[in-house]
């Protein structure tokens, strides 16, 4: 008996590898993979784009992969660099600062679509980000534009009005903080003190960057830099902002109401509306500006663009979806916007009658006839590859700065010591 | 002689099997990455750079943030946490405790949980509005909610009790088991002589349980220095934000070469450098830990000597 | 004058009572919160409540948390089984047929144990690729199974075995291989359970390897399902605890059912 039982149990110790199912690989028949995150945005409007698809192409089938942005990043660096053919996706989403990092880092990788769409018909912007030797490789998706979006309701309760909070300065809207606090006793916006998303937006609405035209690192001496760091020591040290860790703590500050306000991209908006119950108690104004004179009411914060895999199973499948609805649909973007506030890259689109449609949400206003102003008149900058580099090195040295252990100048040398070792 | 040779193959037999795993899995990787170190890369475009990687670390303020983190948790998590657990198994290893078994598997049961879910609990515990503020806002021990995750010193705090609540049992554990193989007639003869229970302790159970006491703590140092779950749990995790943990304190070695791999350009190359650097300060640190137990022993063992023939001696006049 | 031992007991059940309080808190919990809306959660309700149902559907349905689970078992199961074969044969080996050549190997197998996994991240990643086991699960359990310190923990297990009953089986003419299954290994339960239940527990808590290598959403283990639930852009906590109580659930399970045997065994192992 105990024999048998030993046997037994070898024998399934031997076999059960067998059992453990290895990657299928799919060839052109298989589905058009896709990956992206944002289930409110991103993914939400891929399928609004899928269905659309198979409206005139029924025999075309999808699968749409939702992970977490770190986990999209680190699965695409992971594959392309151990250089697998299987298991790819067909489209992959990357925010606008990582492009050129992917497409320097591996050549040969992402499919060159030059003749598959007429970049000109995209935003200038969006299109020189994926640009690299000549060759363009991605579709231009979602711009960034930010804006101020803040809760009307909350704002008259402090005793403010809509035009307290049109075309100011980040000061201005620091004091304003103060103000409401003392009044209210909660925060008027929330911030992550590590975070650089309204760092970037700070020195986009500059025309400023962690890197001068040549990519070189261009912090000591940047006066949008310096006096953003100052305005990010204010919310710390006057506690002007809700204390946030991280994407969720941040996006249910505003949807629970403990916040005011959200200044940061238009892709913000599918988080806003998914508490519902705050409807029509929404508005947004500019984005605030700097006092340096070079800043405007305007900038832009991410944004993201799809790419086509060359080694991926389906590619042939997935450009031709792509060209006829990201690349040509004008309807499609109009749909987008109305529901997910997305503005797209792709211009002919923009004078559709969905941009002056009032949103309900929004207090029937029409928001995005404003934003597509403000995205015209976002700063160009050249982000480069090293932007959460960048992003690092800064955000690393200002806790010292915060308690007053360094200098301002002290901390911009730290921040540049770093980058320049970061990016050798 | 050919039955020993066919012994001896034998022997090699029930190795092979591991070995080839080992082979394929550690060995050829650890080579390759070695390669790797002296390599500058960024994704599949690599360049030979021959030492440019090392001298690069020396000089870089990340890598000695990242150094720093993880020795700070080293030096206070693993003494605190094996000098409880060594507490509890003593505690719990006496006969006249009652409800032994309850308090064992109470203290043991944090060691089953997933460490992806114990970040994620302590992360909503010390949240802003998280349940141990509010216990304490409640209890009037503070009077506003402390900023437990963004706040550098207070975020190693929870990260370090955090630890402390996973892994102390399951070191107790293997104390306990230790403790239960120590002769009661030792107890009985030092307690006969008037030995106190905390000197028994200290001269009989400790010096008997330095083998094991060397097994969790290299253990434990090299797990530490390895650190990379938790805290990229607790903090934001993955390339979301500028920072791992406020000020950084959630950058510990591991995740920096996460990071250098998955959030900025990847270098793997330069990656493969800092594990190298891991990798020598946890050799560096066992071998430490090693000679020091070794040296230890033969003092201890002339002090176990001299105290049984001292009460010997006592006992017999 | 009596009251000295009374004072000592009393903080000594004081001590062990707040010590198993925050030990287990956190279990209570998480079992309170899969019971609860996210939103009284987060308020720090700390009674039971009615949304049990509730968070399980959400859960099943927005989530693959069925085949989750289903894959986390199989990983588990299969790698507790090659995993105690492969380590168990190489401690016997290493323990039963000493010599030099092998007693090298063995401190060269230890010393494995000091490299961090980042050293071997992307080259594993790279090998599995080449053998064409990206997304399977066959690539974790192959990985797991190396485990050194199952080989540790065997040998030292083996280290006061009575090699006596080996002798006689082998006068008699039986096979080293036959030996090892039926004559050893049976004897040997207490150790083989413990052994079990760290390779269970190790295996459903993995968390980095599974991330690299599983692509696709079918093959998802419950820990690297909880992880994208807890990170996604809307999570919602009710949901979240219930995941992680039903996620914590069979390891705990697990380790009660052979709580006995895994102390047995891991008493048997550190025998000196």
């Amino acid at each position: 008996m105990k024999k048998s039982v030993s046997i037994l149990l070898v024998l399934l110790a031997l076999v059960t590898p067998l059992f453990a199912t290895g990657a299928t690989e799919a060839k052109d028949a298989g589905p058009i993979t896709i990956w992206a995150w944002d289930p409110n945005f991103n993914i939400s409007i891929m399928n609004e784009a899928i269905s659309r698809y198979q409206a005139n192409n029924p025999e075309a089938t999808f699968e749409v992969v939702e992970l977490a942005k770190a986990d999209v990043e680190q699965k695409l660096h992971t594959n392309l660099a151990s250089r697998t053919t299987q298991g790819l996706p067909d489209i992959v989403l990357i925010e606008d600062y990582n492009v050129q990092k992917y497409l320097t880092s591996y050549p040969g990788q992402f499919a060159d679509l030059t003749s598959s769409f007429n970049y000109n018909d995209f935003v200038g912007y969006k299109a020189d980000v994926m640009k690299l030797d000549g060759k363009y490789y991605g579709v231009p998706f979602d711009s960034g534009v930010s804006g101020l979006f803040y809760r009307t309701d909350l704002l008259e309760k402090a005793g403010f009005v809509p035009k307290d909070l049109e075309n100011i300065t980040w000061n201005r809207l620091a004091d304003i903080s103060k103000e409401y606090k003392a009044k209210t006793g909660e925060y008027f916006l929330a911030n992550g003190k590590d975070d650089g998303g309204l760092f970037r937006i700070m020195l986009q609405s500059a025309g400023s960057w962690y890197f001068d035209n040549k990519g070189q690192p261009d912090l000591i001496g940047n006066a949008a830099l310096k006096e953003a760091m100052q305005i990010y020591k204010r919310f710390v040290v006057e506690d002007l902002a809700l204390p946030t860790n991280g994407w969720t703590e941040w996006v249910s500050a505003f949807n629970s109401g403990k916040v005011a306000s959200v200044t940061t991209g238009v892709w913000i908006i599918g988080s806003i509306k998914a508490a519902e119950d705050q409807s029509g108690l929404w508005a947004v104004a500019p984005t605030p500006r700097l006092s340096t004179a070079a800043s405007v009411n305007a900038s832009n914060l991410g944004g993201s663009s799809w790419f086509v895999l060359q080694n991926g199973a389906s590619k042939d499948k997935a450009i031709a979806f792509l060209k006829e609805v990201y690349g040509s649909d004008k309807d499609f973007y109009q749909t987008i916007l109305v529901n997910n506030g997305a503005i797209g890259s792709y211009m002919p689109a923009f004078k559709g009658d969905a941009f002056a449609k009032k949103d309900a949400f929004f207090g029937n206003r029409a928001i995005f006839a404003d934003l597509s102003k403000w995205a015209s008149m976002v700063p160009k900058v050249n982000v480069g590859q090293y932007t959460y580099e960048a992003d690092a090195a800064v955000m690393g040295v200002m806790e010292d700065f915060y308690t007053g252990k360094t200098s301002i100048d002290q901390t911009v040398e730290a921040a540049q010591k770093q980058l320049v070792n970061t990016i050798q | 002689m050919a039955h020993e040779k066919q012994l001896n193959r034998t022997g090699w037999f029930f190795i092979l099997p591991s070995s080839i795993l080992l082979l394929f899995f550690i060995v050829y990787p650890i080579f390759y990455s070695f390669y790797l170190s002296f390599t500058s890369t960024r994704g599949i475009v690599s360049q030979f750079v021959g030492f440019k990687n090392y001298v690069r670390m020396f000089g870089d303020p990340m890598f000695f943030l990242a150094l720093k983190n993880t020795f700070t948790l080293l030096l206070i998590q693993v003494p605190i946490m094996l000098v409880l657990s060594i507490t509890f198994a003593a505690v719990l290893n006496n006969k006249k405790v009652r409800f032994r078994g309850f308090f064992r598997t109470a203290i043991f049961l944090p060691a089953v949980t997933s460490l992806i879910a114990y970040s994620i609990l302590f992360k909503m515990l010390f949240s802003y509005d998280g349940l141990i503020n509010n216990t304490l806002l409640s209890l009037s021990i503070i009077d506003s909610p402390l900023q437990w995750m963004t706040t550098p010193k207070l975020a190693t705090f929870v990260l370090i009790l955090a630890m402390i609540w996973r892994w102390t049992g399951y070191n107790m554990i293997f104390y306990l088991s230790a403790m239960q193989n120590i002769s009661e007639d030792l107890y009985e003869a030092a307690s006969i002589d008037g030995a106190s229970k905390v000197r028994t302790f200290f001269t009989i159970t400790i010096p008997l349980l330095k083998p094991i006491i060397l097994f969790t703590t290299v253990m434990s140092t090299i797990g530490t220095l390895q650190l990379f779950d938790e805290p990229m749990n607790l903090s934001q995790g993955g390339t979301t934000s500028s920072m791992v943990g406020p000020d950084n304190v959630f950058l510990t070695l591991s995740v920096y070469i996460y990071n250098i791999c998955f959030k900025y350009t990847p270098n793997f190359g330069y990656a493969a450098t800092v594990s190298y650097a891991i990798l020598l300060i946890i050799a560096l640190l066992t071998f430490v830990q090693f000679t020091l137990s070794r040296d230890k022993e033969e003092v201890m063992r002339r002090r176990i000597e001299k105290e049984t023939k001292k009460m010997v001696k006592e006992g017999l006049r | 004058m009596n009251i000295k031992p009374k004072i000592g007991s009393f903080l000594l059940y004081a001590f062990l009572s707040v010590s198993a309080f925050f030990s287990i808190f956190p279990f209570f919990w998480i079992i309170i919160g899969s019971t609860n809306s996210a939103l009284d959660i987060q308020k720090g309700k700390l009674s039971f409540g009615d949304q049990l149902i509730t968070n399980f559907t959400k859960l099943f349905g927005e989530s693959d948390m069925g085949r989750a689970l289903f894959n986390s078992a199989k990983i588990a199961i299969l790698t507790v089984f090659l995993s105690l074969l492969v380590t168990s044969m190489a401690a016997y080996g290493f323990q039963m047929y000493k010599s030099k050549a092998r007693e090298k190997t063995y401190s060269f197998f230890l010393l494995t144990m000091m490299i961090p996994f980042a050293s071997l991240m992307i080259p594993l990643f790279q090998i599995i690729v080449v053998f064409r086991m990206l997304n399977s699960h066959l690539a974790i359990i192959l990985v797991a199974s190396i485990s050194v310190f199952m080989i540790f923990f065997f040998r030292q297990s083996f280290v006061n075995y009575q090699t006596e009953i080996l002798q006689a089986a082998r006068v008699d003419g039986a096979g080293e291989l036959r030996i090892f299954f039926t004559i050893f290994f049976p004897s040997m339960r207490s150790t083989y359970a413990a052994g079990a239940i760290y390779a269970f527990m190790t295996s459903w808590n993995a968390y980095l390897w599974p991330l690299i290598v599983l692509q696709s959403n079918d093959k998802r283990t419950a820990t690297l399902l909880i992880s994208s639930l807890s990170s996604s852009y809307t999570p919602d906590y009710g949901v979240i605890m219930s995941g992680i109580a039903l996620a914590t659930l069979p390891v705990i399970v697990v380790f009660f059912a052979f709580q006995k045997q895994f102390v047995q065994g891991m008493v048997g192992s550190v025998k000196q």
